[in-house]
């Protein structure tokens, strides 16, 4: 557990360019995630990724329409 | 130098008057460059941790490609359509040696895709999509960055390399970020048109040098993470220290999660 790992599975699904509101279980199953970074993750909290440690570029990627602006 | 933000493009309906105001600086700005005919574009940008993840993620990077994608998978997203813009592979191999000769610890690329870094000035500055470009990547996205002070250092360096090509070759620098914006952080959609007017006059008096001694913080404090950025048009300030500049267009739109601006430096 680690960003590193929290910030992989933000990079690939960034590359998709697809806007989406959470990265499920079945799409992490093989990183090596915390428990509340893969909470974080399914749940699209921003705050909770950005304290995890996740680059805010990726954040914003990936849960674009999850923000207020 | 300009600010780049997807939604300039990406929601075109967004803040009308204020997208005019902004898209008239930028015509002027493609007007102006196009009058230099020049041969090559070197651009400062900076990577969104789309090339560049953190398994390898240079401080600086010269990209040598012979095509650069300005936008690839963003082109859906950026409402920008998907193209290839030419690269200048002589003289971007060439800034590379030369580069580390004098000291600068360059990294290099043969293959880059750009998302707003490079798409969106591009597509409003260089529409027909023909002059060739070197971009000239500084992490500004991924800390610890390297200092703006290098950014200011890269550029003077640029310079005394074009100053030593052959004569009659004409190179433009166009610096793109900025200005303040808070991105992907809580207070994302922040913007700080204070700190931006201040950065401005500083280009407008020809003062780049204040902008190459402000630190990290001094910068995440007063122009956000996205403030960063304004090492890329640090370094162009670098080439033309004390060269005054005009301030084409400012405007600070919330839509768009940006300060954004665009000068032009007068030689």
């Amino acid at each position: 557990m680690s960003d590193y790992a929290l910030n992989q599975v933000l990079y690939a699904k960034a590359r998709e360019h697809k806007m989406i509101d959470s990265i499920g279980a079945d799409e992490v199953a093989g990183y090596d995630l915390s428990a509340e970074e893969r909470a974080a993750l399914a749940d699209g909290d921003l705050d909770a990724l950005f304290r995890l440690g996740a680059n805010p570029y990726l954040i914003r990627r990936v849960f674009r329409r999850r923000f207020a602006v | 130098m300009t600010s780049h933000a997807p939604n300039i493009t990406a929601t075109p309906a967004a803040a009308p008057e204020q997208r005019g105001h902004f898209l008239a600086g930028l015509a002027e700005l493609r007007k102006r460059l196009a009058a230099t005919r020049p041969d090559v574009v070197v651009m400062f940008v900076n990577d969104h941790v789309q090339n560049f993840f953190y398994d390898n993620l240079p401080a600086f990077c010269v990209g040598v490609g012979a095509r650069h994608w300005a936008p690839r998978g963003a082109a859906d997203f950026l409402k920008i359509p998907s193209r290839q813009l030419p690269g200048a592979v002589d003289f971007g191999k060439a800034l590379l040696k030369a580069g580390l000769d004098a000291g600068f610890d360059l990294a290099v690329s043969h293959e880059l895709e750009f998302w707003d870094d490079v798409s969106v000035p591009a597509h409003f500055l260089m529409p027909e999509g023909t002059l060739p470009i070197v971009p000239v990547l500084t992490n500004c996205v991924a800390p610890p960055l390297p200092t703006p002070s290098r950014s200011w250092q890269l550029g003077g360096f640029v310079r005394r390399f074009i100053d030593a090509r052959p004569a009659g070759e004409r190179v433009a620098l166009l610096g793109t970020g900025g200005i303040s914006h808070w991105i992907g952080v809580p207070n994302t959609g922040h913007i700080n048109p204070e700190w931006d007017r201040w950065v401005l006059d500083q280009v407008r008096d020809g003062r780049g040098e204040a902008l190459a001694e402000l630190s990290f913080d001094d910068i995440e404090r007063d122009g956000g993470n996205g403030g960063q950025e304004i090492r890329n048009w640090i370094a162009v300030l670098g080439a033309v220290p004390g060269v005054k500049g005009e301030v084409l267009t400012y405007e600070p739109v919330k839509e768009w999660l940006t300060g954004c601006g665009a000068a032009w430096m007068h030689l």
